[in-house]
């Protein structure tokens, strides 16, 4: 699914992100920072010698960029620690309150006191809620 | 009321016991002592279940060890999992693997050492996964799946060994080392030891284990459970001596070396260098090892817990003070920003490279001499010496990334010694990783080996040093218009770096077959011959019958009519036969 294209991408955001990738790509093979801007202004320059070309032209540069980009890749990409792909990304999974609604009568009838306080809980809330915020239009709880 | 914390209690039991437990192996080495306990859990008629202990030097100093780290990581878990909202978890988990390492280690039977080793295996899984995203279980699956083969291995031996009537190997080893059925249990046990000790085809779990948090990575990784292989050999090492299984294992273990030494040369992830190393110094122990010198395996295996340790809980103070990030690529000019974390992180790289009088030197330098004077192949000896040039040179690279240069890391970090709780549990590794060394070179070898070699080959381990050394600062070495070097031997690059694409041999390569069979099975029987003779054709017929059925309930007189006088055909055929 991943390969499905779902919305139609501008030549002009194909080739922004072409350049961004590009960069990161150095970003990888050159570590030193000094190096890197050196490397980046040339990438730069190699993108904007390309500007004004007509369309075909462009499409055929954007093709051979992709290519380029692909034979050159790092072989151990510099990821951010917390993005997707970084060694810490999605590491401590918090669940959500709402879980605990979702548990079987019989689950919760081990924790009665637990459970017993969070119904309370929920009533006062909502009752916070509506004296702050007044009641809900009916018409907006339609989604449920 | 101020509570201890969980940490700080076993933090106090551990360190105890380990100094218990240093203190008996003392006394056990210098009078030669092995006590064997045999504890009778069940007597019934003639049939008894023993539990056996052996408690000699080996197994008090290995468990003093153990012990002494496992209390230093947890003190050091106290300030590295403070954020953890599960720290309880981690040190019962922590505290199950020492209980479960312990028993390995004083068991002469192999029933309680699969016990052991079970126990471990499953607890390196839990600890693996402790981080809860895919990169983490999956790691812990290729750890846990690994280490299943070796555990595989050990129940076959334990059903081989039943032709002797018990299970404690150590009566038989001597005896029997000849026995065609004890050379399958040697077979069985050296694969058990080689997934454990991730030797060669086993190797990629290790490295991907480095998903586990650091704390984990300095105990279980690097100085206790990928020893337990080790240890295993080393308690079996009658059978590896003189015989084609040690000549096979010494070429397994120095590809392994050659591979992991090569492998992190090329690797950018912090904990996953000195991963790979751990992995070329486990090749070390197994080749010496194979060669018959298990009191040297030993020796190495006890000073590289000590330095390996210290270095994975300052890459963790490292890791912890960069947010998370593990790219030295992000990193550079520590030594500026961190000096204490800094001076215990270089110590520990030069134990490790073998710098004279630091931990490491002793261990290694003797491991090499003992090589150079005994007959092996040359590429054998190519393998070790490369090797050990190759360990001096990725230290130097990592070095050089991280502590030397520019900070690369993300403006707005603050990067500081300020963690004393990690800063103290690192110090105490310090204070060994210095002086472990040399004082367990006067308790093991208490008359030292004669080793007499010409000048060359004695300066030849210096000059391996040496020259890795310089290689590994000049390949990091780079100017404004130097190209990358990795970049221009591309596929070399990505071969090594890859770890001879071991990772993906072991994973896609192994289940690319069955994946591929499945699809064909499911498409051509599941989806095809099947569901058009079961569930179609089934349905079919069934639809068939139930059709001829409705017609005969169609109230149709004739029908009825019909059948009534057929069960009285019947009925009268019946009458006249019977």
């Amino acid at each position: 699914m991943a390969q499905v294209p779902l919305a139609i991408v501008s030549h002009k955001r194909q080739v922004c992100s072409l350049y961004k990738r590009a960069l990161r790509n150095l970003e990888a093979w050159y570590d030193r920072r000094d190096v890197y801007r050196y490397r980046a202004v040339q990438m730069r320059a190699r993108f904007d010698e390309n500007k004004n070309k007509d369309v075909a032209e462009g499409m055929r540069l954007l093709a051979s960029g992709q290519k380029e980009l692909f034979e050159n890749k790092h072989f151990q990409p510099r990821n951010f620690a917390n993005s997707p792909g970084g060694c810490a990304f999605e590491r401590e999974v918090i669940l959500p309150d709402w879980v605990l609604d979702y548990w079987h009568p019989l689950e919760k009838a081990q924790y009665p006191e637990y459970f017993a306080k969070r119904e309370q809980r929920k009533k006062e809330y909502v009752a916070w809620w509506e004296k702050q915020y007044g009641k809900p239009d009916p018409s907006d709880l339609g989604h449920h | 009321m101020k509570y201890l914390s969980i940490c700080s209690i076993a933090f106090m039991n551990l360190i105890s016991v380990s100094i218990v437990c240093f203190i008996l192996s003392l006394n056990f080495l210098l009078n030669d002592m092995i006590y064997f306990i045999e504890w009778e859990l069940v007597s019934l008629n003639s049939i008894s279940i023993v539990m056996t202990f052996l408690f000699d030097w080996m197994s008090l100093l290995f468990m003093s060890f153990v012990l002494m780290i496992a209390s230093l990581v947890i003190y050091y878990s106290k300030e590295y999992m403070s954020a953890d909202i599960n720290i309880n978890r981690f040190i019962m988990l922590v505290l199950m693997f020492v209980m479960s390492m312990m028993l390995l280690i004083i068991s002469p039977n192999l029933i309680s050492i699969l016990l052991g080793w079970d126990g471990l295996g499953l607890v390196s899984y839990c600890l693996v996964i402790y981080f809860q995203n895919i990169k983490s279980y999956n790691a812990g699956m290729l750890t846990a799946l690994s280490n299943r083969i070796g555990d595989v291995a050990l129940l076959l031996a334990i059903a081989w060994m039943l032709n002797y009537g018990s299970w404690n190997y150590i009566f038989y080893l001597e005896i029997m080392q000849n026995e065609f059925e004890m050379n399958i249990i040697g077979v069985l046990v050296m694969l058990a030891a080689m997934t454990k000790s991730a030797q060669i085809p086993f190797s990629s779990w290790l490295p991907a284990a480095m998903a586990a948090p650091t704390p984990v990575s300095a105990l279980v990784h690097s100085s206790t459970l990928v020893t337990a292989g080790v240890y295993l050999l080393i308690r079996f090492n009658i059978l590896l001596s003189n015989s084609l299984l040690g000549q096979f294992l010494l070429l397994l273990s120095g590809l392994t070396m050659f591979m992991a030494g090569l492998g992190a040369n090329f690797e950018f992830d912090l904990k996953k260098i000195i991963a790979l190393s751990t992995l070329s110094q486990l090749g070390l122990m197994m080749s010496i090892l194979s060669m018959g010198f298990y009191k040297l395996a030993m020796f190495h295996l006890l000073t590289h817990a000590l330095f390996k340790a210290l270095l994975f809980m300052c890459a963790g103070a490292i890791i912890h003070n960069m947010n998370n990030s593990q790219d030295i690529r992000l990193m550079g000019g520590l030594s500026i920003h961190m000096p204490l974390t800094s001076a215990c992180f270089n110590v520990s790289n030069l134990a490790l490279c073998g710098m004279p009088f630091l931990a490491g030197f002793y261990s290694k330098d003797l491991i090499l001499e003992i090589v150079s004077m005994s007959n092996i192949n040359m590429f054998s000896f190519f393998l070790y010496f490369f090797s050990t040039g190759l360990t001096v040179c990725y230290s130097f690279r990592l070095v050089f990334y991280s502590m030397t240069g520019d900070l690369n890391c993300s403006s707005l970090n603050m990067l500081n010694d300020e963690g004393w709780i990690m800063l103290r549990g690192m110090l105490g590794l310090l204070f060994m990783s210095i002086i472990g060394g040399s004082m367990l070179n006067w308790l093991i070898f208490s008359t030292p080996d004669m080793v007499c070699l010409p000048i060359n080959m004695k300066m030849l381990t210096l000059f391996v040093c040496i020259s890795g050394g310089l290689i590994g600062y000049m390949i990091s070495l780079s100017n404004l218009y130097s190209v990358n070097k990795s970049h221009k031997f591309y596929n070399l690059s990505v071969f090594m770096g890859s770890m001879w694409f071991m990772p993906f041999i072991s994973t896609y390569g192994i289940i690319c077959f069955p994946l591929n069979y499945g699809q064909v099975v499911y498409k051509s029987f599941d989806q095809g011959w099947s569901e058009y003779f079961g569930g179609q054709y089934l349905y079919k017929k069934l639809v068939n019958y139930s059709q001829m059925l409705l017609l005969m309930h169609n109230n149709s007189l004739k029908i009825y009519l019909m059948l009534f006088v057929l069960w009285i055909l019947i009925l009268l055929s019946f009458l006249i036969l019977l």
